[in-house]
């Protein structure tokens, strides 16, 4: 008896020795391809294994055709280098005040702009962007629905978003915009009462600064009247991944990548947005560099 | 070699604190990408070395005498100093720092690896030299055209002040160094003329004039003379360099040269 007490005893210390270093012998890093390569993963479903050389699509023509497109970029670049910045004489970059960025006064305009709702995830929202009447503005309009999707792991839903492009030069390189000049982002639209968040992405270096943007709120009036929207940029506020950061910093405007439109405020059912034109301008009156204060982490007391 | 690389490494991580003080990803993506470069030129000095005391079994400065060794230290030290075709990080680091620590990039950081280049002048490759100096003049003036930053734009004129010294080595590396003091002299007054009116683009140096008229007058003319405009001093250097080059019967080099100080003077008068 009481060496069949003893054995369990034993039996009970060791079963809990291994159970206890079973858990320390795990791997105590799970290392996430996708959280460090950046492959985006669709929640609910597995991972794309597709070798890439599967995923080539070999055209002749195509070739032929996007070196032609590529060269001729080129050759434009080098001859508008004798013209003055971006191709524009450098009294004009000098002189001017305002700058008309984005205009959608043909469907060519809408070619630079990207449409994306939670339906890529799964869930219901749907968003169209069309051409107003006598193609002078743009419609962003659609229908929100915040219902998640039910993949067993999203807990939220709810978005649709209108970013722009990301500008390419010849032979796709990144091409960024230089609003160094102003100070103040113009936007006239005509929306429904919603409030959307405006966000601003710069060119970044690091992996990690991959998902940085800078955002700041645009609540807009429902009615028949056009609003002209001033956002100074010392107003925009750093977030990562849709999290503002605790470090914060202003935008430095030499190096601007996308603007982009969100809406999820959680309410569902069908949105409006009409935009003339989004511009930059310098306002002289405006001397703040940046709203918010730059907190110490950590502060020494 | 072995004390000369300590020295270039403590050089490279004293200023890198200096650098990354702002705080702004910016500013850390500029001293990252100068840390790179300055590393790898580090590493690239040190095989040299090791590899011309490997064969020739001297690690004196002045004493490499091993061909791939002389090029390839050559190469670093034009990597540190941000000579063409490896001047690529010099204006994107130079846009990521405020105008001080710009200031000490562009001048105290060049006295040490040049300190080298001078004493290896004696061994190195002509052609290596020639074609580092007509490329670094060529991309620096074509480079800063259209620059509406200005400190990209002093630092398309830093590569190719660089050129000019550079090219001149072979010959008369007193020249070298004359050019080098002027080009400090030079380059330290507009970058605290330009923090003192603290703007960092073209159209604020346009709205100076009836604040700072005195200033203004004065970058006016530093700008000149970095043109290398007479009677300024900036004109001296690359005057005595072309009749050296001249003297040496290398006219078509001397063309060349004058010809790039016409693209770098354009985007000065600008």
């Amino acid at each position: 008896m009481a060496l069949t007490s003893a054995r369990l005893l034993t039996r009970t210390v060791h079963e809990k020795w291994i159970c206890a270093h079973s858990l320390t012998l795990r791997p105590l890093v799970c290392i996430n391809k996708a959280a460090f390569y950046g492959e985006y993963r669709r929640p609910g479903q597995a991972q794309d294994r597709t070798p890439p050389w599967k995923k080539i699509r070999f055209s002749f023509a195509k070739g032929v055709q996007g070196i032609r497109k590529h060269f001729g970029l080129l050759k434009d670049e080098a001859m508008e280098r004798w013209v003055g910045p971006q191709g524009r004489p450098l009294i004009e970059h000098m002189l001017e005040q305002t700058r008309v960025q984005w205009e959608f006064r043909g469907p060519e305009s809408l070619e630079q702009w990207l449409v994306s709702t939670d339906r890529e995830i799964g869930g219901r929202s749907e968003a169209y962007l069309k051409l107003g009447r006598n193609d002078s503005a743009c419609m962003l309009y659609g229908t929100l629905c915040s219902t998640p999707p039910r993949d067993g792991e999203t807990c939220y839903s709810g978005y649709c978003t209108l970013r722009s492009r990301q500008l390419l030069s010849s032979f796709d390189r990144k091409k960024n915009i230089d609003w160094s000049s102003f100070n103040t982002l113009y936007i006239r639209l005509r929306g429904d009462g919603r409030p959307w968040m405006i966000n601003i992405a710069a060119e970044t270096y690091f992996s990690h600064q991959k998902d940085d943007l800078y955002n700041y709120f645009l609540y807009t009036r429902g009615g028949p009247y056009w609003q002209d929207v001033k956002i100074p940029f010392s107003k925009f506020f750093l977030s990562s991944r849709g999290r503002i950061q605790d470090n914060q910093h202003p935008l430095w405007l030499d190096k601007v990548s996308t603007i982009g439109f969100t809406l999820g405020d959680k309410a569902d059912g069908p949105f409006q947005l009409e935009i003339d034109f989004i511009a930059v301008c310098n306002d002289r009156a405006h001397t703040e560099e940046f709203a918010y204060e730059m907190y110490k982490r950590n502060p020494e007391v | 070699w072995i004390l000369a690389w300590m020295g270039l490494e403590i050089n490279t991580m004293a200023i890198i604190p200096l650098m990354a003080q702002q705080h702004h990803p910016r500013a850390t993506e500029a001293t990252t990408k100068y840390f790179l470069t300055q590393a790898t030129a580090a590493a690239m000095i040190l095989f040299a070395s090791t590899m011309n005391a490997w064969t020739m079994g001297d690690w004196n400065i002045n004493q490499i005498s091993h061909p791939l060794a002389t090029t390839t230290v050559t190469l670093a030290l034009a990597l540190k100093i941000g000579l063409a075709p490896m001047h690529f990080w010099l204006p994107e680091v130079l846009q990521g720092l405020n105008l001080t620590t710009g200031l000490v990039l562009s001048t105290w950081q060049k006295l040490a690896p040049f300190a080298l280049i001078l004493q290896i002048s004696q061994n190195t490759n002509p052609a290596l030299l020639t074609t580092l100096g007509v490329m670094s003049a060529l991309v620096g003036g074509w480079g800063g055209l259209n620059q509406t930053q200005l400190r990209k734009l002093l630092a398309y004129s830093s590569i190719a002040h660089l050129g000019w010294m550079i090219i001149i080595l072979q010959f008369m590396p007193a020249l070298t160094l004359l050019n080098l003091t002027i080009y400090i002299t030079m380059t330290s007054t507009m970058f605290l003329s330009l923090k003192i009116m603290t703007s960092t683009k073209i159209n604020s140096l346009a709205l100076a004039w009836p604040k700072t008229p005195t200033l203004t007058t004065l970058i006016m003319l530093s700008l000149l003379s970095l043109g290398g405009l007479p009677p300024l001093t900036g004109f001296m250097p690359k005057w005595l360099i072309l009749q050296e080059l001249a003297k040496q019967d290398l006219p078509i080099t001397a063309t060349i040269m004058a010809m790039s100080a016409l693209l770098s003077l354009f985007f000065y008068l600008r």
